[in-house]
């Protein structure tokens, strides 16, 4: 059996344990932030565990296909997952800091972030199977399941002899779109949650105005959401082992597992972030 | 209004320097063999298949582009703080992040290739001159063009990150975008000519890749000129609308009710996006058909 044929086994069972030991780590990180700051910082390390699941999950969605998609061997888009995950949710995080910069208010600018990312996956997705249909004359296939489950379009007939399927059926682009959405709101959400922190404490922290903060606070929240926005993606890269057609995948089945991981990832990185400036 | 359009002048030429991006991206990774295709480059001599493709993946191309981009857009910076002219400051920072880029080529090539010695594939120097440069050349058309419409984003439009950060946002979505839409083309296309047309590459065919031309043996700089044609322009279409669209509902829209015109605008489009690609998808069904019966399908 070649890598690509091989289907999830033990990789998608849950361990009850390992869930229980990292929620556990949650709580305590999360008492850890409450009792150094309780006001600002534990306020804006809930943010963080939220906007930290959001990408988690959000990757589930996005339909990669790995090296095996670039040569119409199984169906996706032929890259990386965390890789696409980080263009589109860095893609929405732009739009998100710049909503935020305009003074919206916070489900503006997240909501904003979410329809960035989505809107780069939603036109990467659209020329993939564009590249796919005119370039290479190959119509979408899926090799997980027999209907689209959104279309009702039948699969197998349509998958060329040796491979798992190919191009992106209308489920996987609707799960591009969604895991853009997702991954650019929970982004924006982490920039925002570090951007407030940063502009309450820093002036007292630094000895400055809140207008000579601005810069600092901005590239400092950025950087810290772009950081955690690779921990996460890469995380359920892990997670995801490699390729996912979307969210009719039974890989897909794993996300509580990835969601814990990003909590508890989320919420150290954060912590991290938050100590910079309360300590 | 005037700053209005002045605002959608500046979008538009972001936009264009986005599809010259993409486009120099795709190839210049092509070039390079360092999209997913790699695979089949460094899995065709453990195969039998000698060859003489340039081979440079030992990052993805996002982070590579991520790291290019926040590279010449924080060198940029960096002049443009010591009072050098804006334009020549981004071009130095350019060239720096290139010979970075071409630094990264040469040991990845020669860490990748001579990783295969088991299996008798040479390290052919002349490829090392002769696809390096052109690979930094490329390379320098995706950075300029990338650092220079982050640096219209932020002095221009007035983004609130600072121009390094930009360099890292857009270059990771820069690679994002042309390794999505390019890697196919070239993996498929260009690597498995010798493959049926309009069907995937059996997976028993894997590591067989096309190492002859028309005269002698084939180089990676024919696969560069082989895949700018379709490749690139549409990675180049593809970074160029992302860039683009995503400027021209913030720039028009951002001050419609309080933000959501810009919000409502991004979901037409995004409903615009899917309606297109539910008509490719469907097109293809009915111009190309199924490859086999619908009732071995049902079985």
């Amino acid at each position: 059996m070649s890598a690509v044929a091989a289907k999830p086994q033990a990789g998608g069972a849950i361990n009850p344990t390992a869930m229980g030991v990292g929620i556990v780590l949650l709580l305590i990180l999360l008492a850890l932030a409450w009792y150094i700051s309780p006001g600002v910082g534990f306020m804006a390390l809930i943010g963080i565990v939220i906007g930290g699941i959001l990408i988690g999950f959000g990757t589930h969605f996005v339909p990669v296909g790995g090296a095996p998609a670039a040569m119409g061997q199984a169906p996706g888009i032929a890259t990386g997952v965390a890789m696409l995950a980080a263009g589109a949710g860095l893609a929405g995080l732009f739009g998100g800091a710049w909503a935020a910069a305009a003074g919206q208010d916070l489900i503006v600018v997240v909501v904003s972030g979410g329809i960035g990312g989505g809107l780069m996956m939603a036109i990467t997705c659209m020329m993939v199977n564009f590249v796919y249909v005119f370039g290479m004359g190959i119509p979408a296939a899926s090799g997980k399941v027999a209907k689209d489950p959104i279309t009702g379009d039948t699969q197998a007939e349509y998958k060329s002899q040796g491979t798992e399927g190919h191009g992106l059926p209308f489920v996987s682009f609707v799960g591009g779109v969604i895991g853009g959405i997702l991954g650019g709101a929970g982004g924006t959400l982490i920039y925002v949650e570090l951007l407030n922190l940063y502009q309450a404490t820093l002036p007292a922290v630094m000895q400055i105005t809140a207008a000579q903060v601005m810069p600092i606070a901005v590239s400092v929240a950025g950087m810290f959401a772009v950081g955690l926005f690779l921990v996460n993606a890469v995380l359920t890269a892990y997670n995801i082992t490699g390729t996912i057609e979307g969210p009719h995948d039974p890989k897909f089945k794993r996300w509580p597992r990835s969601i814990v991981a990003s909590a508890v990832a989320s919420a150290l990185c954060g912590l991290v972030a938050i100590l910079i400036v309360v300590l | 209004m005037e700053h209005i359009v002045f605002g959608i002048g500046i979008t538009a030429l972001t936009g264009a320097l986005a599809t010259v991006a993409g486009a120099a991206e795709d190839t210049e990774s092509n070039i390079g063999s360092q999209g997913d295709p790699n695979s089949q480059v460094q899995l065709a001599p453990q195969m039998g298949f000698l060859h003489r493709i340039f081979n440079k993946a030992v990052a993805g191309e996002p982070p590579a582009y991520g790291l290019w981009c926040a590279l010449g857009a924080g060198l940029a910076w960096a002049f443009m703080a010591m009072q050098i002219n804006a334009v020549l400051a981004i071009v130095l920072g350019c060239i720096i992040a290139v010979f970075v880029q071409g630094v990264y080529a040469t040991t990845a090539y020669v860490g990748r290739t001579a990783s295969l010695s088991k299996f008798g594939q040479p390290v052919y120097v002349d490829i090392l001159k002769s696809m390096t440069t052109v690979t930094m050349a490329h390379a320098f058309i995706a950075i300029f063009c990338t650092v220079t419409l982050c640096y219209l984003i932020n002095v221009a439009l007035g983004h609130p990150f600072p121009l390094p950060l930009l360099g890292l946002i857009w270059g990771i979505a820069l690679g994002a975008a042309g390794s999505a839409t390019g890697n196919p083309y070239y993996g498929k296309e260009r690597q498995y000519q010798n493959q049926k047309f309009g069907a995937g590459v059996p997976i028993s065919a894997s590591g067989n890749i096309v190492r002859y031309a028309e005269a002698g043996e084939r180089n990676s700089i024919d696969n560069g000129w082989f895949t700018a044609k379709i490749g690139g322009s549409a990675s180049g279409i593809c970074f160029g609308l992302i860039v683009f669209l995503e400027l021209w509902r913030t720039v028009l829209f951002e001050k419609v009710s309080a933000g959501w015109g810009a919000i409502i605008v991004g979901i037409l489009m995004i409903l615009i996006f899917t309606v297109i690609d539910r008509y490719i998808e469907v097109w293809a069904r009915k111009n190309y058909g199924p490859y086999t019966v619908a009732k071995e399908a049902d079985a």
